[in-house]
């Protein structure tokens, strides 16, 4: 008897867990019904020296408002949606210095930015659109990566969908006040965990080695010209950030070189008597630590074989003129030879060549040129850049700005041709005659085609160091690619030192809801409450008869009275 | 917040079957069990016709009406009415009248299929952020459902249980009842045949439902008094 019941309690138990599972189950049902769901890509978060930078919080929830808000409204528990027309930098920077509280901000960026539409601007006026895009873009992001902004803040770029969204927004902001709990509208919901930082991010190295040919009994080293180009970057959004002329373009550049001087070095007849070292840097935006990195690896015979080498940087998007930016005077015999192959192969392609020297000031830890690195262990090197001048820390490095759209292939080739003629005359001794060895049209002419391809390529692929891992797709396919064209290619894996601290997730997924406000529900409430009673007097009346009615709303007592 | 708006459509949902068990006789004569024998029977003509759609019916590849399937839906429906059939007559119920009997039938009849497809969808749907005015619309439906149900459950018990009957109302009877019960299909003909929306066809749903009811009515007093 006692067995029985205690069986029959295990049993009630296993019921009662098993209900108990299914209820769980039932109340985890991903609730995934959203109307909308964008991708948006995270403004970056990174800590500067303990210094905290960019946008500290990640998860989102809170209802979206609009530009232009009402003044003293409170704007706590408000998602912003600013499309990029609209964005007013003096204002955004005023809002966001006066560390005003806001829920959040969804920037919303131009579709064609984005676009692979590679259409060569032909009109002035559209390329002065163009422009002017660019430089507030650029604007907008120097803003945005030195500020500490203590809510999260996004990118997404304009669909159909979102500007309906934000077309609604803007009429309920316009008709009554910005939408909050008791409103309703849209509720943006971004579900992440808490950004965490990067355990040691790692920086790697590619390097490709194209050896010379020794003449029999030579037992001197040959001499080494190096070309290098950085190929990472660094921008307001790390998942947008494709640097396609900082530094795709000197990336693309280096790679052409590399595949023009691999046919020249294939055949034992025009192999010529020097080492060519290609070096594909890491780290390019602080402080080319990656370059750094590089150099220290090199054995003192290396270090001191190499004639001197040629940083590519930023050579996409220049009409006429390039400069040669160098740390040493340029009185400098080797700064003078190097110049001078350059200058009068540009003449001969009529684009302009200028020198600029910047000294280099030990005690300031900022290196603003990646020759800068070299010149510190004694390597003459010289940096070829459209740009004139040095750019400041985080400035340049292929962040929003830097799309496709800016770069031009064409630029991009006559780039490779100067680099690669001067390279090649100062190899074979023909420096001051006029031979194209890489000439228009022959075996040895520059590939648009595969210059297109590689910037396409680059321009689709975001290249933040500390959010590309080691064995990252890209960085595979960079070293498969100086491998098809050098004859040894290594690859160095490095931690990033410095005094940068990064946080992950850069790309969510926004959920767009529309939802109805605690107001509607409770009239809803009501309204449902007073069907219900309405429904029981009128069956009540019907079936029992209005007496009854009356006589539920007496006391018990009453009723007592009755029965008995 | 959106856990009120879940409870708000529950209420809408089932409030109205709890209201009509507690506000009519229904409650005085304690006919509990008999709603849950009938909702039990309601459960096991739920799984027959599955198991019949699943057998007879193709998986329609667009939302267009069709008719040969539908027609073949509306006969697989019938066996609703079977099961009520059932659950009036072969049941043993306690000794209750018949007038409250079709009544606790059909109650339990219509909370069971409220229960079975409208709590899930509503479970999933109504708690989450966005809003739509759906599982409001929903809510309304079980309402019409209920007096649907009801009604039918009148006009069963007429048919099978009430032996003297006034000739002349037995084709109306009939024809009611045919109504009814094909009520599913009128209502799936006016979604994809005509391509009414959701709300329309609530308000259609609500409308006939009443007048079905006031007919329902009408002929169970009509055929009441000559007894009485």
């Amino acid at each position: 008897m006692a067995g029985s019941k205690g069986r029959e309690g295990e049993m009630l138990e296993s019921i009662y867990s098993v209900l108990a599972l299914v209820f769980i189950l039932v109340a985890c049902v991903e609730l995934g019904d959203a109307a909308t769901v964008v991708d948006v890509y995270r403004l970056i978060q990174y800590d500067l020296a303990g210094v905290p930078f960019g946008s500290r919080l990640a998860s989102l929830n809170h209802h979206a408002g609009s530009l232009p808000f009402a003044p003293g409204a409170d704007l706590s528990r408000t998602v912003v949606i600013i499309p990029f027309r609209e964005v007013n930098i003096t204002f955004l920077r005023d809002y966001i210095m006066q560390r005003q509280p806001l829920g959040g901000l969804l920037l919303l960026l131009p579709q064609n930015i984005s676009s692979e539409s590679r259409e060569e601007a032909e009109e002035g006026d559209r390329n002065n659109g163009k422009e002017l895009i660019r430089s507030e873009l650029a604007e907008l992001e120097k803003l945005l990566v030195h500020v500490n902004i203590p809510y999260p803040v996004y990118f997404a770029f304009e669909d159909d969908k979102i500007t309906a969204v934000l077309a609604d927004v803007k009429t309920n902001d316009a008709t009554g006040q910005p939408a909050t709990a008791t409103t309703g509208g849209y509720k943006l919901v971004v579900s992440t965990p808490e950004p965490k930082k990067l355990a040691s991010p790692t920086i790697t190295n590619i390097q490709g080695w194209l050896p010379g040919l020794k003449a029999d009994g030579d037992v001197n080293q040959l001499p080494t010209i190096a070309i290098v180009a950085s190929y990472d970057t660094f921008g307001a959004a790390p998942a947008l950030s494709v640097g396609s002329d900082s530094n795709g373009s000197g990336v693309v550049a280096l790679l052409e070189i590399a595949r023009l001087f691999s046919l020249l070095y294939s055949n034992p007849k025009t192999r010529g008597r020097y080492n060519l070292l290609f070096g594909l840097t890491s780290g390019g935006p602080y402080n080319y630590n990656g370059t750094f990195k590089w150099l220290q690896s090199f054995d003192q015979r290396l270090r001191e074989s190499i004639d001197y080498a040629i940083c590519l940087n930023s050579i996409g998007s220049w009409d006429d003129e390039l400069w040669i930016h160098v740390s040493k005077p340029p009185e400098n015999a080797y700064i003078k030879q190097v110049f001078e192959s350059f200058s009068s192969v540009a003449e001969e392609l009529g684009v302009k060549i200028g020198l600029k020297h910047k000294k280099i000031n030990v005690s300031n830890p900022r290196v603003a040129w990646e020759h800068e690195q070299f010149s510190k262990s004694r390597v003459t090197a010289v940096t070829l850049s459209e740009l004139s001048v040095a750019p400041e820390l985080l400035e340049s490095t292929g962040g929003l700005s830097d799309s496709r759209h800016f770069v031009n292939g064409i630029a991009v080739s006559r780039s490779v041709k100067l680099v690669a003629e001067s390279l090649a005359r100062h190899i074979y001794g023909h420096q001051g005659k006029n031979i194209q060895i890489f000439a228009d049209g022959s075996s040895l002419a520059v590939n648009p085609f595969y210059i297109q391809s590689w910037l396409d390529l680059m321009s689709q692929t975001p290249r933040v160091a500390p959010f590309l891992p080691k064995n990252d797709p890209f960085i595979l396919a960079l070293k498969k690619e100086l491998a098809d064209h050098t004859a040894e290619v290594n690859v160095q894996h490095e931690a990033l030192d410095g005094i940068f601290t990064f946080y992950d997730l850069t790309k969510a997924s926004l959920n767009i809801y529309q939802v109805a406000s605690v107001t509607f529900d409770l009239l809803l409430l009501l309204v449902l409450g007073s069907y219900l009673i309405i429904l029981f007097s009128f069956l009540v009346i019907t079936t029992r008869g209005l007496d009854d009615l009356i006589s539920l709303f007496r006391r018990p007592p009453s009723r007592k009275v009755k029965m008995a | 917040m959106t856990v009120f708006h879940f409870f708000n459509c529950a209420i809408l949902t089932f409030g109205p079957h709890a209201v009509y068990y507690s506000a009519t006789p229904l409650s005085e004569y304690d006919t509990f069990g008999t709603s849950v024998k009938a909702a039990i029977v309601y459960l096991g003509t739920a799984l027959v016709k599955l198991v019949c759609l699943a057998t007879f019916l193709k998986v329609p590849e667009n939302d267009s009406f069709d008719p040969y399937q539908e027609l073949l839906k509306a006969l697989i429906g019938f066996i609703d009415v079977a099961g009520l059939y059932f659950a009036l007559t072969q049941l043993t119920h306690r000794n209750i009248s018949q007038n409250h009997k079709f009544q606790a039938v059909g109650l339990g009849w219509a909370f069971a299929d409220s229960v079975l497809h409208r709590l899930a969808p509503l479970w999933v749907g109504a708690r989450g952020l966005e809003f739509t005015w759906e599982y409001i619309l929903q809510g309304l439906e079980a309402n019409a459902n209920l007096v649907l149900t009801v009604s039918l459950a009148a006009l069963g018990s007429l048919m099978w249980l009430r032996k003297n009957k006034p000739r002349t109302l037995v084709p109306i009877i009939y024809a009611c009842a045919g109504i009814l019960a094909t009520m599913p299909s009128i209502t799936s003909y006016l979604r994809r045949g005509l391509g009414w929306h959701f709300p329309k066809v609530v308000g259609f749903e609500l409308f006939a439902s009443l007048a079905m009811a006031f007919i329902s009515w009408q002929l169970f007093s009509a055929c009441q008094k000559p007894s009485a």
